[in-house]
């Protein structure tokens, strides 16, 4: 092809390459994808989301769903009957369930795999300008190329709008500066603009010559969409030009403001950074589900009894007939044709033979003990519980237009048991929507907001975001006269102008003399800092990869930006060196006050460092953020110095990140403290009313921060977290020694108040304080881990911190690990991806950081407040009504179960079934299934105002008061109740009758599906018209299929339907059978809920009589009032 | 809510059962068991050699009292006890398409073995062990003594009609017009009675009856109906033909059975009976309830929540 033009000319070159790359590196020629590809070794463009093809999809499909346990038991059951000896039902009914249940789901999984690979056609398709030589003419043009043909090496040209088809480093864009601006909304939710550049030497030289002649080494695909090592090799200049995430655009961004970008394909397809990250969340599993498969094992443990209890009595039948069955004429045990051969019997194979196969037989007749289909209601019933908690306008936030997300449909009834909730503060809690408040600038306090106006007057350029000013420090800056004060002030405000990675957008306002900035950036602390130094006259007005436009009072002056030390966590601060209009080279650091202290030369100025960290104390403690900002002039040799080290490091592939770090901290010392500021960030809407109403459901709420124990505590009583009747436990420590004697001071402390007020009424409400330091040395070891998992449970309240990422996931695990709670984990941003993930139930806010909290969470939305609707409201209902559905699919099948097993007992143990096989397959398929799926989807023990008017009634699922060994008990008890009922009362009325097994079969059929469907309908509480028709449709369907049976004249019972209905006596015991089966369950119901009822029964019994009042007395107060 | 539920079905079910007692009392039963008594003394000690032995004449003549007057139609029942139709060797042991289709004749299902084919080879029909059991007593009846009574002009003859004793369904759709009896029991151990091979199985309802399976191992099943009223006090004489082997198997008990029709079925006082102890206990319960609430009246404190 084109690009075989250059591949001799190339080989020279690449021969040299080899040796000095890394065998990390992957290398793109640029320009040359054939010469790229030669290797084979990159993925192509195609991407293939689909996960079956139409050859793969039957056995793949079927493979992954028979890694549920369950389904690999029905199938061996079903293969059983396949023996001759085994074959219970017929071949077509002893598969049906299974075939069902499976097909349902293949179904569900096509369909979804069909709008995959429809989706993926689309995208393959789509086309773009890939940058092919003309043969022979020697020129190169853009010939438009679909998606999936497109290969590394290639170039690529972007225009705006569009999406890159693959990762692509820029090469050069419509701007001369080279930068692009790119929208990443659907790779990582954020829809501000990020700059992207291309490099300054790529940039100058024209496309069609770079083909060919550069080469990029770039690191192998990961899954990180914000780092990218690279550099590039251009055949005329010898050094090598190092290339990072800003000049890197990846596929699934939006190109903006940009009217077109080059750039070369480095990673294609499924190597791609959004393809890699497509991968889902770890599945979780819910407790509820857990427990189920405790009772499921019990349910085996029945099962088995049963069936070794048939077996053994068949041995037994066998033994003492032993010598009627020659010549009784049910049982023929001889093959008289085969006379000739001794003992030649038929279908007898010795007592302990048929003991073994009465047994499996057994396993065959009573496996829907072990309910197949509620696996599968499960999930429907999830997904319907998922479709109303989404719909619920309560969980949606207007302000940035997101609904409640269910990311994880397998944790839905979690919800319903949450004891514990780990919250993060910023973003969370509080708005993130940083406000600048005042500054101590060079140790003068500007912080008392009376004195503060918007700003007025003659400005050219306006920010977006209104900030209010402060007189005397706008006199201050622009009083030209060169007092010491004024030209600090200056500077504090170029700091902040300059020390940041803010993209300047300028817009259109409706005055036309005056423009409106957007500032866009990642941090919004940053946003704040730059539209504070804008309104004081410092406007960063244009950003370009190499410099920055500064419009200083009034005068446009540009900064040269020679290095930027990014913000990490680790060192908690940034800086840049910029080259000022008057030739100096500055460096400017901002961070974390802790961080800076450090580096900062307290021998320049005593007094101001003194008097800043008092204003700072005094911020933080009304709950402002804080940042300190430094200075230092650059001297020629330490610039030269830095700027070798930082192109080393800058080129370097492998350690890039820790090398850049050391750079940065050999340079970032000797600082000259400039200020400090303030910044608030506002509690979001509702927040401290929600803590309260948590509170009161017995939900303990933790907060974990990176923010200082100031802010922290006073954000934390701003939201109601703490309140001052509290007694704080601090634990502050900087060494191993002292953390141990806090948190041994500590728990004496929790023992002596504890042992003081004992009654819970005088209680003291205890709050612990913990800093990340003392964390890092608690979980260094385990005996100290135990003391504070003591301490922390005593408290009502914990409050973390200064703490890293990783340790808000060993806080989690530390209260998962110690105890059955289950803990839920809430926050916005990258940083509460671990604890989220490490939380039985993470939960992520859809807020201003981006979304990675989103993409790692079981479920997400727009405010922390509604966090209380969630559970108090949606997580208590499901958790009810599956907790519900789990028992009373188990009770539905054991009750037909034992009604095929009391009819076992006088079939001289062999397993005959009076009920038809088709209504044995068909009943926990249709007869039964379709009415606890709509009311565990439907049904609603209490109304949503109940439940949020008395939060206290949470506590039913921390108590697990809806499903436990108890429950199960009652409801098993209950089942055998009622299957002596069915069974039994048909069995003395027909004892010595002309009754065929057919006709008796069909009134056992109908009275166990009437029975558990009025059942199922006594404990519904909230009836709407689903419901009423799932449950009488139910019986009604049940009995049309019985009688659609029963007119088949291939099935056995042909017409006994039509028979057996037109005597009195079948509806005289149906009716008998009913009100027998059902009496125990309803009388015990009526006695529990009159003499011990629980919370819910007694909120329930308020509801209703509230009603009642409203409807006869609105006005009048409830009162005293009897029971039926 | 729930007393007045409790007493409403109270309510309901004592009349209901009330009822039931009524109808079941009106129904006159006569149940004769003759396993033992139709067997000659000197063979007590070993019945099923009496019943093999085909050269002895087994018809045995037995006088039942009426105990009260018996309105037509009266049905004739056998009853046999411990006898497995449910057994599930035996239950499946049929083909029902070979009923149905003189072309499926030699569709001998697989459970149909060992009574599947003749010594011949052939194959049977109806084949299986259902068929193959088919019960062969034969009863008739005559009166006795006739209580005279005026105007009376000689007492209808005890005749027992067989027609009609299977269900229609049966007749229509399950036994083929057109399928005959062939080779059936023809093997060395005989079940059972023998079918007419001219007669096809449409028209054999004895077979149909014994065919529709009983639920219970005790049960009983359809012989004839008789077209006339017995009176009080009447004596009949059965004449049984004792030649089905039911002393192979254990119990082995075997009745004829004279019965009337009430609106319930046969003679059946469980059912009533079960009605009133049911509605009993609910007024029962619901009495109970009421004391207990007046006694532990709903407190204030009860509806607090915790």
């Amino acid at each position: 092809m084109a690009e075989d033009h250059g591949s001799s000319r190339n080989m020279s070159m690449s021969m040299s390459q080899k040796e000095l790359g890394d065998e990390d590196a992957r290398a793109v020629r640029v320009g040359d994808a054939a010469r790229t590809n030669e290797r084979l070794e990159f993925a192509g463009n195609a991407v293939r989301t689909a996960k079956y093809s139409p050859f793969t999809f039957l056995p793949r499909n079927l493979f992954e769903q028979f890694h549920r346990l369950a389904y690999v038991y029905f199938l061996a059951i079903a293969v059983l009957n396949q023996l001759p000896q085994l074959a219970v039902f017929g071949r077509g009914a002893s598969v049906m369930p299974l075939a069902f249940v499976l097909t349902v789901t293949a179904v569900k999984d096509a369909y979804e795999d069909w709008r995959r690979h429809r989706a993926d056609r689309a995208e393959n398709n789509r086309l773009a300008a890939v940058l092919s030589t003309v043969p022979g003419a020697g020129a190169a043009e853009y010939v438009p190329t679909k998606w999936k043909d497109v290969r590394v090496g290639d170039i690529v040209r972007v225009a705006a709008n569009e999406s890159p088809p693959a990762d692509m480093v820029l090469l050069a864009t419509s701007d001369t500066t080279g930068v692009a601006y790119v929208q990443t909304l659907n790779l990582d939710g954020e829809s501000n603009l990020k700059t992207r550049y291309a490099k300054q030497e790529t940039l100058t030289t024209r496309v069609e010559h770079l083909a060919g002649a550069a080469v990029i080494r770039c690191e192998r695909p990961n899954r990180n969409i914000y780092g990218f090592q690279a550099n590039l090799e251009l055949q005329e200049e010898s050094r090598r030009i190092p290339l990072g995430p800003s000049n890197i655009v990846l596929r699934g961004c939006d190109l903006k403001n940009t009217a077109w970008a080059v750039g070369v394909v480095v990673y294609a397809g499924r190597e791609t950074k959004a393809m890699l990250n497509n991968a889902g969340t770890p599945t979780k599993r819910s407790r509820l589900e857990t427990h189920m498969n405790r009772e499921t094992l019990f349910l085996s443990g029945i099962l088995i009894v049963l069936c070794s209890l048939v077996a053994a009595l068949s041995g037994v039948w066998l033994r003492t007939h032993a010598t009627q069955l020659e010549l009784a004429q049910f049982f023929h045990k001889k093959d008289y044709l085969n006379s000739d051969k001794e003992n030649s019997n038929y279908n007898y194979y010795g007592i302990a033979a048929q003991i073994v196969f009465n047994f499996l037989m057994a396993v065959i007749v009573f496996q829907i003990m072990i309910p197949i289909s509620l696996y599968i209601s499960m999930e429907l019933v999830r997904l319907g519980q998922a479709y109303f908690m989404i719909r619920d306008a309560r969980l949606y936030d207007a302000s940035s237009d997101s609904r409640f997300q269910c990311r994880a449909l397998n944790i839905n009834e979690d919800l319903g048991q949450v004891k514990c909730i780990f919250s993060d503060k910023t973003g969370t809690l509080t708005q993130n929507k940083m406000e600048f408040r005042c500054a101590s600038i060079d140790g003068v306090d500007y912080s008392d907001i009376t004195r503060q106006r918007p700003v007025e007057g003659d400005l050219a350029w306006v920010p977006k975001v209104p900030v209010n000013v402060d007189r005397e420090v706008m006199a201050l800056v622009r009083n030209v006269g060169a007092t010491e004060q004024g030209r600090y002030t200056r500077e504090f405000f170029i700091a902040l102008a300059t020390c940041n990675t803010i993209v300047p957008l300028i817009l259109d306002g409706p005055d036309p003399k005056k423009k409106v900035i957007d500032y866009q950036g990642e941090s919004p602390d940053e946003q704040a800092l730059v539209s504070a130094a804008a309104a004081y006259g410092f406007v960063l007005v244009e950003r370009t990869s190499g410099h920055i436009v500064i419009d200083v009072l009034g005068e446009k002056q540009r900064f040269d930006v020679l290095g930027l030390h990014e913000f990490d966590s680790d060192r908690k601060r940034m800086s840049v060196i910029i080259g000022c209009p008057d030739k100096t080279v500055k460096l400017f650091v901002k961070g974390a006050d802790s961080s800076m202290f450090g580096i900062i030369d307290k021998t320049l100025n005593p007094d101001v460092v003194q008097a800043t960290e008092k204003h700072l104390h005094s911020y933080s403690s009304v709950g402002l953020r804080t940042l300190v900002i430094g200075v230092r002039e650059l001297t020629q040799t330490e610039f030269l110095e830095w700027q070798m080290a930082y192109e080393r490091a800058s080129t370097a592939l492998l350690g890039r990140g820790n090398l850049l770090r050391s750079v940065a901290a050999n340079i970032e010392r000797n600082m000259r403290l400039l200020g400090a500021s303030g910044i608030e960030d506002k509690l979001q809407d509702g927040v401290p009313e929600a803590i309260e109403k948590l509170r009161q459901a017995e939900i303990k709420v933790w907060v974990l921060t990176g923010d200082k124990q100031e802010t922290a505590i006073s954000i934390g009583y701003s939201c109601k977290l703490l309140t001052q009747d509290m007694t704080q436990i601090v634990i502050n420590s900087n060494s191993r020694e002292s953390c141990r004697r806090s948190l041994d001071d500590a728990i004496s402390m929790v023992h002596k108040l504890r042992s003081l007020s004992t009654d819970s009424q005088s209680r003291v409400p205890l709050a612990l304080i913990i800093d990340g330091n003392s964390l890092v040395y608690i979980f260094d070891d385990t005996e100290r881990e135990e003391k504070l998992f003591e301490v922390a449970i005593a408290c009502d309240v914990v409050l973390c911190c200064r703490v890293a990422p990783l340790q808000k996931a060993g806080i989690v695990d530390l209260i998962k690990k110690r105890t059955s709670d289950m803990t839920l984990a809430i926050g916005d941003g990258a940083n509460d991806v671990s604890m989220i993930q490490m939380a039985d139930v993470g939960i992520g806010i859809s807020g201003q950081e981006g979304r990675q909290a989103v993409m790692a969470s079981d479920f997400a939305m727009g405010q922390f407040r509604f966090l209380v609707p969630l559970l108090l409201v949606h997580g208590h209902w499901n958790y009810q009504r599956m907790g519900y559905m789990i028992l009373y699919n188990f009770y539905r099948n054991a009750t037909f179960v034992f009604v095929l097993f009391w009819y076992v007992l006088y079939t001289g143990f062999t397993l005959t079934t009076a009920i038809t096989e088709w209504s044995s397959v068909l009943y926990s398929v249709i007869y039964t299934a379709v009415p606890t799926i709509v009311v565990a989807i439907l049904d609603k023990d209490l109304s949503r105002r109940t439940l949020l008017k008395y939060p206290q009634l949470y506590g039913a699922g921390q108590r697990e008061e809806n499903y436990n060994l108890r429950l199960f008990i009652y409801i098993m008890m209950d089942s055998v109740w009622q299957s002596l009922a069915v069974f039994f009362i048909p069995y003395l009325a027909y004892r010595k009758s002309a009754i065929d097994s057919a006709s008796l079969g069909d009134l056992w059929t109908l009275s166990v599906v009437i029975l558990v469907n009025i059942h199922l309908a006594m404990d519904v509480i909230r009836w709407t018209w689903i419901t009423h028709a799932a449950i009488w449709g139910s019986i009604v369907a049940t009995w049309i299929c019985v009688i659609v049976i029963d007119s088949i004249p291939i099935l056995p019972g042909f017409w006994a339907i039509y028979k057996v209905m037109g005597t009195g006596l079948f509806w005289a015991l149906l009716l008998a059978v009913i009100v027998v089966g059902m009496i125990p369950h309803f009388a015990a119901k009526a006695i529990r809920e009159h003499f011990i009822p629980n919370d819910i029964q007694i909120a329930r019994e308020m509801e209703k009589l509230k009603h009642s009042h409203e409807l006869t007395h609105p006005e009048v107060q409830m009162s005293t009032f009897a029971q039926s | 809510m729930v007393i007045p539920v409790l007493a409403f079905v109270g309510l309901i079910f004592i009349p209901i059962g009330l009822a039931c007692i009524v109808s079941s009392n009106k129904v006159v039963e006569v149940v004769y068991r003759y396993d033992t008594k139709c067997v000659p003394g000197n063979m007590l000690h070993n019945k099923v050699a009496y019943i093999q032995n085909a050269s002895i004449d087994k018809t045995c003549t037995r006088t039942l009292k009426i105990p009260r007057d018996m309105k037509r139609p009266i049905y004739i029942y056998y009853q046999l006890d411990k006898f497995y139709q449910n057994h599930r060797r035996y239950s499946t042991s049929r083909s029902d398409a070979q009923l149905r289709e003189p072309k499926a004749a030699g569709d001998v299902a697989e459970f149909c073995k060992p009574e599947a084919f003749a010594a011949n080879g052939r194959p049977i029909v109806p084949c299986g062990l259902i068929a193959w059991s088919l019960f062969n007593d034969t009863y008739s009846f005559a009166r006795r003594n006739r209580l005279p009574r005026d105007g009376d002009h000689g007492p209808p003859p005890l005749t027992v009609s067989k027609r009609g004793i299977s269900w229609p369904s049966e007749r229509g759709h399950l036994f083929g017009k057109n399928v005959f009896p062939r080779n059936f029991q023809n093997g060395s151990l005989v079940g059972g009675g023998q079918l007419d091979p001219r007669k096809p199985l449409s028209e054999q309802e004895d077979l149909m009856v014994w065919m529709r399976t009983a639920a219970l191992p005790r049960f009983r099943k359809l012989y004839g109906r008789m077209e006339a009223d017995l009176v009080a006090g009447e004596l009949i004489t059965v004449t049984v033909r004792n030649s089905y082997n039911s002393y192979s198997y254990a119990g082995g008990e075997k009745a004829v059975v004279l019965s009337t029709a009430g609106w319930l079925g046969g003679r059946n006082g469980f059912l009533g009976r079960a009605y009133v102890v049911v509605g009993m206990a609910c007024f029962l319960l619901a009495l109970l309830l009421t004391l207990l609430c007046l006694v532990f009246p709903m407190k204030e404190e009860h509806l607090l929540l915790r």
